[in-house]
C-alpha cells in the first residue's frame, strides 16, 4: 500500500487526527494483515457458512 | 509470611464456615500483603480496603448467624479491570477510561456477590486486553513474582501476578486468543477458558465478542472448579450465552485417569513451532506421567497451528477495531503505543477477508471437534517459552504469537493452562488440556490427577 493509499484508508475511516508515527503504525498493520489474508484458504465453497450467524431467540413454549 | 497467603479459596471457605478463622482475620491480612507487595509487582489498579472489610464482617455475621453461601462466602476475590464491579471504575487499564465507573455489575460481578465472595479490587491488564506490557500507561505493567522482573504473561497479568505472589486465592481473568491461559503458563498457576457461552460476558469490556471468554484464575485445579461452578450459567442478557445445565465440576476430581483416552497434539509444540526444549521435555514428561496413570495416551493431529492463529487474528482486528474506532478517530493519542497499534491493525481488514476468516473458523471447528470424538481430552503447549524479562521488548514481542492457545478459543472449546514443571533457572514451564464442548469437568478430572501426581501448584516463588 503507497502512502497516498494508506492516507486515503485512513481518510475514509475518519481516521483524521492520525499522527506520523500512528500512520507508521497504520502502514505496519496493512502489511501484517495482507500477511495474514494470503493465509486465508482459497478453497471456501459458497456453501461453507460463517461461524456464528444470526439467530433469533426461540420462544419458550416452542423449545425442545 | 502470613498463613493467609496462599490459602486456597476451598481451604479458606471450609475454615470460615467452621469459624476456625473469620473473614475478617483473611481479608486483613491479604489487604496487608498488598499493601507491602504493590510496589513490587504491580498486580493492582485499585484496592478497596474499606469495602472489603465491610464486605468481610458482613459474611462473619451471616455465617455466626447460621446462612452460609457456599464455597466463596467470605473469601476475597480480586477481578481483572475490564470487568465491572458497580461504583468502582472499570479503566481497561488505559488513559480512555481512567473515569468510567461502572453503574451495575458484570454478571459475573453478581454472581461472585450473591455467593459471598469479597471484592478486593481490579487487577492489571493489558491495555484494553490486548495492548502489552506497556510502560506508557497511567499504571505500570504487573510483574512476575517467579524471576522477579519477568513477563507475567497476559492480559489477565495482574489475575495472573496476585495469585503467585499470594494476595487473593481466586481471580477472574479474560481470554480472547489465550489471556487467561497465558498468565497462568507464566505465573505457574491454573487458568481456565471455559466453553464459549458458558460464563456470561455481560458487564465485560468486550476485545472481540466472538471470541471472549471470561474465565476462573486460581492456584489448584480444586479451587478453580469450585470457582466456574459458581462462574457459569445461562444469562439471558449476554446474546452468547448458552442456556444449558450446570454440574458439579469438582465431582470427578479424584477419579484418575485410568481407561481415559488422551489425545497429544504433539505437532503444535514441535513442528508448526519449535518450543523450547525444556518446554518440549515437560509436556511429553506430562504424556508418560498419564500414561503411567493408566490413561491411554496417543498422538493426534489437528490442523496447523498457524491456521487457527490466522482466524483468530482477523477476526480480532476486525472485531476489537469496531469497537475502539470512535476512540482510534477521536482521541488516537490517548492510547498507550502498543494498544494503538493493534487496534489500527484492523483498519484495513475488509469485510469480505473478515468473513472468510468466520468461515474458516467454521472449517477449523468441524475439523477439531470431528478429532475430539476419538478422545476424552487433548494434551499439548500452551506457552512455546518459558517467561522472558518484563523489560526485553524484543523478547516479549517474539514470545506473543510463539502459543497453542488460540486454537480453542476459535472453536470455543474449554481449554485449562497449569504448571507443568520449571526450568533449570527456576521458571514456569506449562502444559495445557483441552476438553469437548462444556465438558469442563473432563478436563478438571484429568488435570487433577495430574496435579497429584507432580504436586508442581504447590510451588510457590522464592523469596516473598
Amino acid at each position: 500500500m503507497t502512502d497516498d493509499e494508506l492516507k486515503h484508508v485512513a481518510a475514509s475511516q475518519g481516521l483524521l487526527r492520525l499522527a506520523e508515527r500512528h500512520m507508521a503504525q497504520l502502514a505496519a498493520g496493512a502489511r501484517a494483515n495482507a500477511r495474514l489474508v494470503e493465509q486465508l484458504p482459497k478453497d471456501l465453497h459458497w456453501s461453507e457458512e460463517s461461524a456464528l450467524v444470526f439467530r433469533l431467540p426461540i420462544p419458550e413454549e416452542r423449545r425442545r | 509470611m502470613s498463613e493467609f497467603a496462599y490459602m486456597g479459596l476451598v481451604e479458606a471457605g471450609e475454615r470460615i464456615r467452621a469459624r476456625r478463622i473469620s473473614s475478617v482475620e483473611l481479608t486483613s491480612a491479604l489487604l496487608a500483603r498488598i499493601e507491602s507487595l504493590q510496589p513490587r509487582f504491580h498486580a493492582f489498579i485499585k484496592v478497596v480496603p474499606d469495602e472489603a472489610l465491610a464486605s468481610a464482617r458482613k459474611a462473619d455475621a451471616e455465617i455466626a448467624r447460621g446462612i452460609w453461601k457456599g464455597p466463596l462466602h467470605g473469601v476475597p476475590y480480586a477481578l481483572k479491570d475490564i470487568i465491572d464491579f458497580a461504583g468502582v471504575p472499570t479503566t481497561c487499564h488505559s488513559k480512555i477510561l481512567t473515569d468510567n465507573i461502572a453503574t451495575a455489575h458484570a454478571g459475573v460481578t453478581e454472581r461472585l456477590e450473591a455467593a459471598g465472595g469479597v471484592f478486593l479490587g481490579k487487577l492489571a491488564t493489558h491495555e484494553f486486553a490486548i495492548g502489552g506490557p506497556s510502560f506508557d500507561l497511567p499504571w505500570p505493567p504487573a510483574v512476575n513474582p517467579w524471576g522477579g522482573a519477568h513477563f507475567p504473561g497476559g492480559s489477565s497479568s495482574g489475575s495472573g501476578v496476585a495469585l503467585a505472589a499470594g494476595l487473593v486465592p481466586a481471580a477472574l481473568g479474560t481470554d480472547t486468543g489465550g489471556s487467561v491461559r497465558n498468565p497462568a503458563s507464566m505465573c505457574a498457576i491454573v487458568g481456565m477458558k471455559p466453553t464459549y457461552g458458558l460464563v456470561s460476558r455481560r458487564g465485560v469490556f468486550p476485545l472481540s465478542y466472538s471470541l471472549d471468554h471470561v474465565g476462573p484464575m486460581t492456584r489448584t485445579v480444586r479451587d478453580n472448579a469450585a470457582l466456574l461452578k459458581i462462574l457459569a450459567g445461562y444469562d439471558p442478557l449476554d446474546p452468547g450465552s448458552a442456556d444449558i445445565a450446570v454440574p458439579d465440576y469438582s465431582s470427578g476430581l479424584g477419579r484418575g485417569v485410568a481407561g481415559l483416552r488422551v489425545g497429544l497434539v504433539r505437532h503444535f509444540y514441535d513442528k508448526d513451532d519449535r518450543a523450547h526444549p525444556e518446554q518440549i521435555a515437560a509436556i511429553d514428561a506430562a504424556a508418560d506421567i498419564l500414561k503411567r496413570l493408566g490413561a491411554d495416551v496417543r498422538e493426534i493431529s489437528l490442523a496447523p497451528a498457524q491456521d487457527y492463529a490466522t482466524c483468530c487474528r482477523i477476526i480480532i482486528r476486525a472485531e476489537a477495531y469496531a469497537i475502539h474506532r470512535k476512540w482510534l478517530r477521536e482521541r488516537p493519542e490517548d492510547y498507550g503505543d502498543i494498544c494503538r497499534s493493534r487496534m489500527l491493525d484492523g483498519a484495513t481488514v475488509s469485510a469480505a477477508d473478515y468473513i472468510d476468516a468466520l468461515r474458516l473458523r467454521a472449517r477449523l471447528t468441524a475439523s477439531t471437534l470431528a478429532a475430539f470424538e476419538t478422545i476424552d481430552v487433548a494434551l499439548t503447549s500452551s506457552s512455546l517459552d518459558p517467561p522472558c524479562r518484563l523489560d526485553d521488548v524484543e523478547a516479549v514481542q517474539r514470545a506473543y504469537p510463539r502459543q497453542s492457545r488460540q486454537p480453542f478459543n476459535v472453536t470455543g472449546q474449554p481449554a485449562l493452562a497449569m504448571p507443568a514443571g520449571f526450568t533449570k533457572d527456576g521458571l514456569p514451564l506449562s502444559l495445557q488440556i483441552v476438553g469437548k464442548p462444556f465438558d469442563e469437568a473432563m478436563v478438571y478430572r484429568v488435570a487433577a490427577a495430574y496435579e497429584q501426581a507432580t504436586g508442581w501448584t504447590s510451588r510457590r516463588p522464592p523469596g516473598i
